[in-house]
């Protein structure tokens, strides 16, 4: 990597920890994904920060060609998480039908009263 | 005996007073329970005003969460029977007995379309139900897969036309399949869980008010899922332990 190119992703990077952070703060995430997105924050800085680090993950583990790491754990990341919202939409989906139906029986129940 | 007609009414104000005043007239010892799915045309005013029951979702939930409703609160105030009646006016109230008939020899009857039951080719005789080609061929495929998960032959997977007593009620108040097609779903839930379920043929009309619920995307993209739900679902086990 180019000096330049460096210093703009240590930016961007330094941006991201500063967004998550910042969210977490105001708790705008909940605990659970706040941990989560923490540590892809701080991985994302060190990664920008240290230059050889990909590059020494990457000779570690045997993989030639460094950005193919980074995209395959990326990828695989993104993936997990989509499975685990998906997972989550599930659970809430089904609350959310039972309260419907709940808020549904209690509203005649009030009418019947009124009545 | 207390019998429950659930219908379940998504914008069907036009059609609903005409279909509730046959009802009215037909079976007056039963008590509908309309349950407004979410309407934005006054349903649930139409329901009040014929001085039946009326459950009104916040928003709308698709058919089988607004059966479901329907059934949790029939099995909740203690109904011994109940029976799915659409609000379109595509359910005739003369069929109705035949249908209750049936209850006798079993704990589900579902009304078929197709008149010849166990015996051959549908869509012949007094009954015969006019539906198009894709559908027809989607319906077949439905009916062949329901066939090897049931071992029962039905003609008509569809049909929403049915009768439960107690012990199906209890168990569709809780666990009545609330997505698109539910009525498949419904068939093989209370076939696993050893209810007896027959077919009776019965007529049908066509639809007064409301819209065909099927687009064609819509309709691939769950005949897809069920025929997951058929293979995935056979012989597994749910938490119960129970064969779902």
């Amino acid at each position: 990597m180019t000096g330049t190119a460096h210093l703009v992703f240590a930016v961007l990077a330094l941006l991201a920890l500063v967004l998550i952070i910042n969210l977490v703060r105001l708790q705008a995430l909940k605990a659970k994904y706040s941990v989560l997105w923490l540590t892809v924050g701080a991985l994302l800085a060190v990664a920008a920060a240290v230059p050889g680090v990909l590059d020494w993950v990457a000779d570690q583990v045997g993989v030639a060609y460094q950005p193919a790491l980074f995209l395959l754990l990326g990828f695989g990341f993104l993936l997990l998480l989509a499975m685990h919202f998906s997972y989550e939409l599930s659970r809430l989906e089904t609350r959310v039908r039972t309260l419907a139906e709940e808020l549904a029986l209690l509203h005649h129940e009030l009418d019947d009263q009124q009545d | 005996m207390r019998t429950a007609v659930v219908m379940p009414a998504f914008n069907e104000a036009e059609a609903l007073p005409g279909v509730l005043a046959e009802l009215a007239e037909a079976v007056p010892d039963h008590e509908v329970i309309v349950v407004d799915d979410g309407s934005s045309d006054g349903t649930a005013g139409v329901a009040a005003a014929a001085g039946v029951t009326c459950l009104r979702l916040p928003f709308n939930l698709g058919i089988g969460g607004a059966l479901r409703l329907g059934f949790r609160y029939a099995a909740d105030e203690g109904f011994d029977r109940a029976y799915q009646f659409d609000a379109d006016g595509q359910h005739d109230p003369s069929q109705i007995a035949t249908l209750l008939a049936g209850l006798e020899h079993a704990d589900m009857v579902v009304g078929t379309r197709f008149t010849t039951g166990d015996a051959g080719d549908p869509g012949s005789g007094e009954g015969a139900y006019r539906v198009g080609r894709s559908r027809n061929l989607a319906m077949g495929v439905l009916r062949w897969l329901v066939r090897r998960a049931t071992g029962h032959r039905f003609t008509d997977t569809s049909s929403g036309f049915r009768a439960l007593r107690r012990p199906v009620l209890e168990l569709f108040a809780t666990d009545y399949p609330v997505e698109y097609m539910d009525s498949v779903e419904a068939l093989l839930l209370a076939v696993r869980h050893g209810f007896t379920v027959i077919e009776v043929p019965v007529r049908m009309r066509e639809r007064r008010g409301g819209r065909p619920s099927n687009r064609n995307l819509r309709l691939a993209y769950h005949f897809v899922r069920v025929l997951i739900v058929l293979t995935a679902g056979l012989g597994r086990r749910n938490r119960l332990g129970v064969v779902v």
